[in-house]
């Protein structure tokens, strides 16, 4: 392979690499503000800018320039080499470059810093970017001087909303033009523009228009700085106290590979964040993945209920499992669920064969709308996986287990999930006895006879099979809410009761069975690493 | 019932013969800060010792590893909570050593001065309590009475008269005040006369003197062997003073000397203990003739220092570097480090590793107290009862520091 020196330091590179990427496989970091992996190169922000050595024998490009003497106190004249930004830069083999070993380089940052905030208000501590800032990070790293300008800084719109999800502060705005890229380039939605010049500019959404496609969330994301923020998070929690857990959303059959920020002091979970995965979702996610941290919080199930009356997580046990012992298997049916983990549906499989029940249906929340991009129509993020579960059974879809009730063949559903994909067959679950595990109120808790308040994805590890057969394991981030409990746990809770015991009691057992039962595929795939921007 | 006019030579008397056991401690007025010492008597002669301390386990080291640097400070203060302003210092020289940086000339001075000033006040807190738990209570209150003037002071210049936290890395919290050098003149002069007054009282009393001498000896070859430092070990003889043999801030610059002793008894830590005060006053007065009236305080280092409020509050460039600062905490480079000061007690060491990030990855520190109390079972072994009072007292025993 092909190297190149950065700061005497060889890093290999791909034809068709610049400098700032081949430098950022190897694991060395150019400073920057607009360049982003996933963008195209716009170099407008200077912050990457490195010194380029001549070839040998060659002279340096330089340049006439005024220095300011200490000594002499006053201008005088020195010549500089002209510096390239890094993020535009193309490598040849044995090129010879220097970052942070360049005095020019160093003093230019320093100087580009020194510039962007020049009019930068004192914003960071009512900023929701204050801690993980660009700005903040590099002026101590880059220069860390003072303010030499006593001048009263340019004044510019703050808080414009820009659309449903987006808020933008102009003061704080470098005008790198990432979020103009992503509508441009990631959405397809030129609806973004640059307006005016020098320190007037400012970003604008088009006359007549809002900033509204599927991913006006990914602009926010990319920003750089605090000028764009997003309405969800706005003024919400301060990050330096938000831990992240390495998750999966489960917004549709994409499985975006996400973090899910928590702050552990009140186990409440408050954003997604892309996850860097190349093979999936690359950098990005969409505002419906990236807004479904709601559901965590919201509509949910938090107790038991028998009947509709909340009761005692022993007593539900005891009426679920005296219901399900007194079932006979030709007319009961078990609905497996697209919304939950391939553990969740395997600990219900498992139950459903120690009982002999084998009519197996499969529910999860109803179709949608798809893009080209990321959002997948199939709205639940393991189809894939329950179907491949249950094989060689084929899993029959909801409404074929609607008219099997109607018909009265069916009179008993032990059931996983909240949401049904049809909604006009509903009604049907009313004439059967349901024994579910719901995390989320909607026709299946309504209509339980039993039922177990099941905790969601963010509070359990588990594993999703995307559309692509793609097996991902998604991390327990926040404690389960109120009495909830993974599905999985309440399911062996519930053979036990039963007198029917799981061979398994831990996750890690569970996981063992499931290798051994379960097709290969169903298994967690280890994890892409953290993602960087 | 046995009729009580019955003759002695019918009853039967022995003598046990069997070693009495007796438990001093934890919490026992004899025992300076929670330590325990079970004795194995024989008669009044201590046979055996088992000198038990980690009563006042506080976790402190542990602590230490989630917060900032900065806030590390607080927790050095309780170490030796009779001279924190040493411990203070030791500590920031550490982060210093570390990140590679060495304060202003006028902090070097500063320091010195408070640090000396510290020293006298752990002196005269061991020395005066020694007195009085021999009974003479008057040089006690002289003592404490001249220590107090010295706390007065500190808390004029640092806010607290007992735990300052008035280090920095890379300075000290603020300035000199204005009549400082005035003060600690004034301060130091009424020391001595002190000192002066309670030599006249105790150096010629036989008493005092009966119980201290040839009292909890131990070989110069044992201290050094236990790891003893300080006035304890100066005692046996051994002229050993982080402060002339690995000088730091600007004690090269200061005429000084280091007493030492002979016999390395109790009388004789008691005396360098004495002396060291004297010879503090001489380092003071040199420090404070040395100390600018004006001058930065604080290294010129936006990394590591606070920059003033109202650039804070009015520049984005000052809120970056409070943010940065307090938020993250200043970050040390990865790495490890030793770095050993005098204290009041010996030598006071902090190992540090820093991984880079702004939390301590790990902070040791190596108390004086520690190994000092660890000899106390060699000083006390053979002697009477009686005499662990004073050999115990001579010690000097910090429990916060012991436990950590």
């Amino acid at each position: 392979m092909p190297t190149f020196k950065l700061d005497e330091r060889d890093i290999p590179f791909e034809q068709g690499d610049t400098v700032i990427r081949a430098a950022q496989r190897a694991g060395v970091d150019i400073p920057h503000y607009c360049w982003h992996p996933g963008l195209s190169v716009a170099a407008n922000c200077r912050m990457c800018l490195v010194e380029l050595m001549p070839p040998p024998g060659r002279p340096a490009l330089l340049l006439d320039v005024l220095a300011w003497d200490k000594e002499k106190q006053e201008y005088v004249p020195q010549k500089k080499p002209k510096l390239v930004p890094a993020c535009q830069q193309g490598v040849s083999d044995g090129m010879v470059i220097k970052s942070q070993s360049s005095g020019h380089a160093q003093q230019a940052r320093a100087a580009v810093q020194e510039l962007l905030l020049l009019n930068h208000p004192v914003d960071c501590p009512i900023c929701d970017q204050a801690g993980e800032c660009r700005l903040q990070d590099y002026w101590l790293e880059h220069g860390a001087t003072k303010k030499r300008m006593n001048d009263e800084p340019i004044h510019k719109p703050k808080a414009v909303p820009f659309g449903p999800n987006i808020v933008y502060d102009a003061e704080r705005c470098i005008v790198c033009t990432r979020c103009v890229r992503v509508s441009e380039e990631l959405a397809k939605d030129p609806v973004l523009s640059v307006r005016e010049r020098g320190n007037l500019a400012e970003i604008v959404v088009a006359p007549g228009r809002q900033l509204d496609h599927a991913y006006t969330l990914m602009t926010e994301y990319v920003c750089p700085v605090g000028a764009l923020t997003a309405v969800d998070f706005r003024f919400k929690a301060r990050v330096w106290f938000l831990r992240s857990a390495r998750t999966v959303c489960t917004g549709c059959a994409t499985g975006c590979n996400s973090f899910t920020d928590f702050d552990p002091r009140n186990q409440k979970a408050y954003r997604y964040r892309p996850r860097e995965n190349l093979a999936v979702n690359k950098y990005w996610m969409c505002d419906d993945g990236m807004l479904d941290h709601r559901r965590i919080h919201e509509q949910r199930v938090l107790a038991p209920r028998v009947s509709g009356e909340g009761v005692d997580a022993k007593i539900a046990l005891e009426k679920a499992a005296a219901a399900l012992k007194q079932a006979s298997p030709e007319s009961t049916a078990v609905l497996l669920s697209a919304e939950h983990s391939n553990e969740d549906n395997f600990a219900l499989l498992e139950l459903a064969k120690s009982f002999g029940f084998n009519q197996l249906f499969q529910s999860g929340r109803p179709a949608g709308q798809g893009d080209d991009i990321l959002r997948h129509p199939d709205k639940n993020p393991n189809t894939a996986g329950i179907v491949r579960l249950a094989k060689p059974a084929l899993l029959k879809p909801f409404a074929e287990l609607a008219s099997a009730i109607d018909g009265g063949t069916i009179k008993t559903v032990l059931a996983l999930g909240s949401s049904l994909s049809v909604a006009d067959k509903t009604d049907a679950l009313k004439r059967a006895q349901v024994i579910a595990l719901a995390s989320h109120e909607g026709p299946l808790a309504q209509h339980a006879r039993v039922l177990l308040p099941a905790s969601t994805w963010a509070e359990a590890d588990g594993t999703f099979v995307n559309a692509k057969g793609l097996a991902q394991e998604s991390e327990k981030a926040i404690a389960p809410q109120g009495q909830s409990l993974p599905a999985f746990r309440w399911l062996a809770e519930l053979a036990r009761v039963a007198g029917k015991p799981l061979g398994w009691k831990k996750l890690t057992d569970l996981r063992k069975s499931m290798a051994q039962e379960a097709p290969p595929a169903s298994l967690p795939a280890s994890t892409a690493p953290a993602g960087v921007s | 019932m046995e009729p009580l006019d019955q003759e002695l030579d019918q009853a039967e008397l022995e003598m046990p013969a069997e070693p009495m056991l007796l438990n001093v401690g934890p919490a026992h007025p004899a025992m300076h800060g929670t330590v325990r010492c079970v004795m194995e008597l024989s008669g009044e002669v201590i046979h055996h010792v088992d000198v038990q301390v980690g009563y006042l386990h506080r976790g402190f080291e542990k602590m230490c590893e989630r917060g900032t640097w900065t806030q590390v400070f607080p927790y050095v203060d309780r170490c030796n909570y009779v001279s924190p302003m040493l411990n203070n210092v030791g500590f920031a020289l550490a982060c210093e050593k570390l990140l590679g940086i060495s304060v202003p000339e006028r902090c070097q001075w500063y320091r010195m001065a408070l640090g000396e000033l510290a020293r006298i006040s752990d002196h005269l807190t061991c020395d005066g309590a020694m007195a009085m738990e021999l009974g003479a209570f008057t040089p006690f209150l002289w003592m404490i009475k001249a220590r107090e003037m010295i706390w007065d002071l500190m808390e004029e210049e640092t806010g607290a008269r007992l735990t300052h936290s008035f280090g920095r890395v890379g300075g000290m919290a603020s300035p000199p005040t204005d009549g400082f050098k005035e003060q600690a003149r004034a301060v130091v002069k009424q020391i001595l006369s002190v000192v002066a007054e309670v030599e006249k009282l105790l150096l010629g009393n036989r008493i005092f003197l009966d119980r201290l001498e040839g009292v909890g000896v131990i070989s110069a070859e044992d201290a050094i062997s236990l790891g003893w430092t300080g006035p304890c070990l100066r005692a046996t003889g051994v002229p050993y003073d982080v402060r002339k043999a690995h000088p730091y801030l600007k004690y090269a610059e200061v005429d000084f000397d280091v007493p030492v002793g002979s016999a390395s008894d109790c009388f004789d830590r008691f005396m360098v203990r004495i002396e060291e005060i004297k010879q503090s006053a001489r380092i003071i007065e040199q420090s404070l003739e040395r100390l600018a009236d004006s001058g930065p305080i604080n290294v010129d280092d936006p990394r590591v220092i606070l920059p003033p409020k109202d650039e804070v509050y009015n520049t984005i460039e000052g809120t970056i570097q409070h943010f940065k600062i307090v938020m993250e905490g200043l970050k040390l480079p990865a790495g490890e480090v030793y770095s050993y000061t005098e204290g009041g007690n010996g030598e006071l060491g902090f190992y540090l590793v820093s991984d880079g990030s702004g939390t301590p990855y790990r902070v040791r520190i190596r108390p004086p107290c520690f190994l000092v109390t660890a000899g106390l079972e060699r000083v006390i072994t053979g002697q009477m009862m009686a005499d662990v009072v004073p050999s115990f007292g001579s010690l000097n025993m910090i429990g916060g520091e012991c436990d950590r």
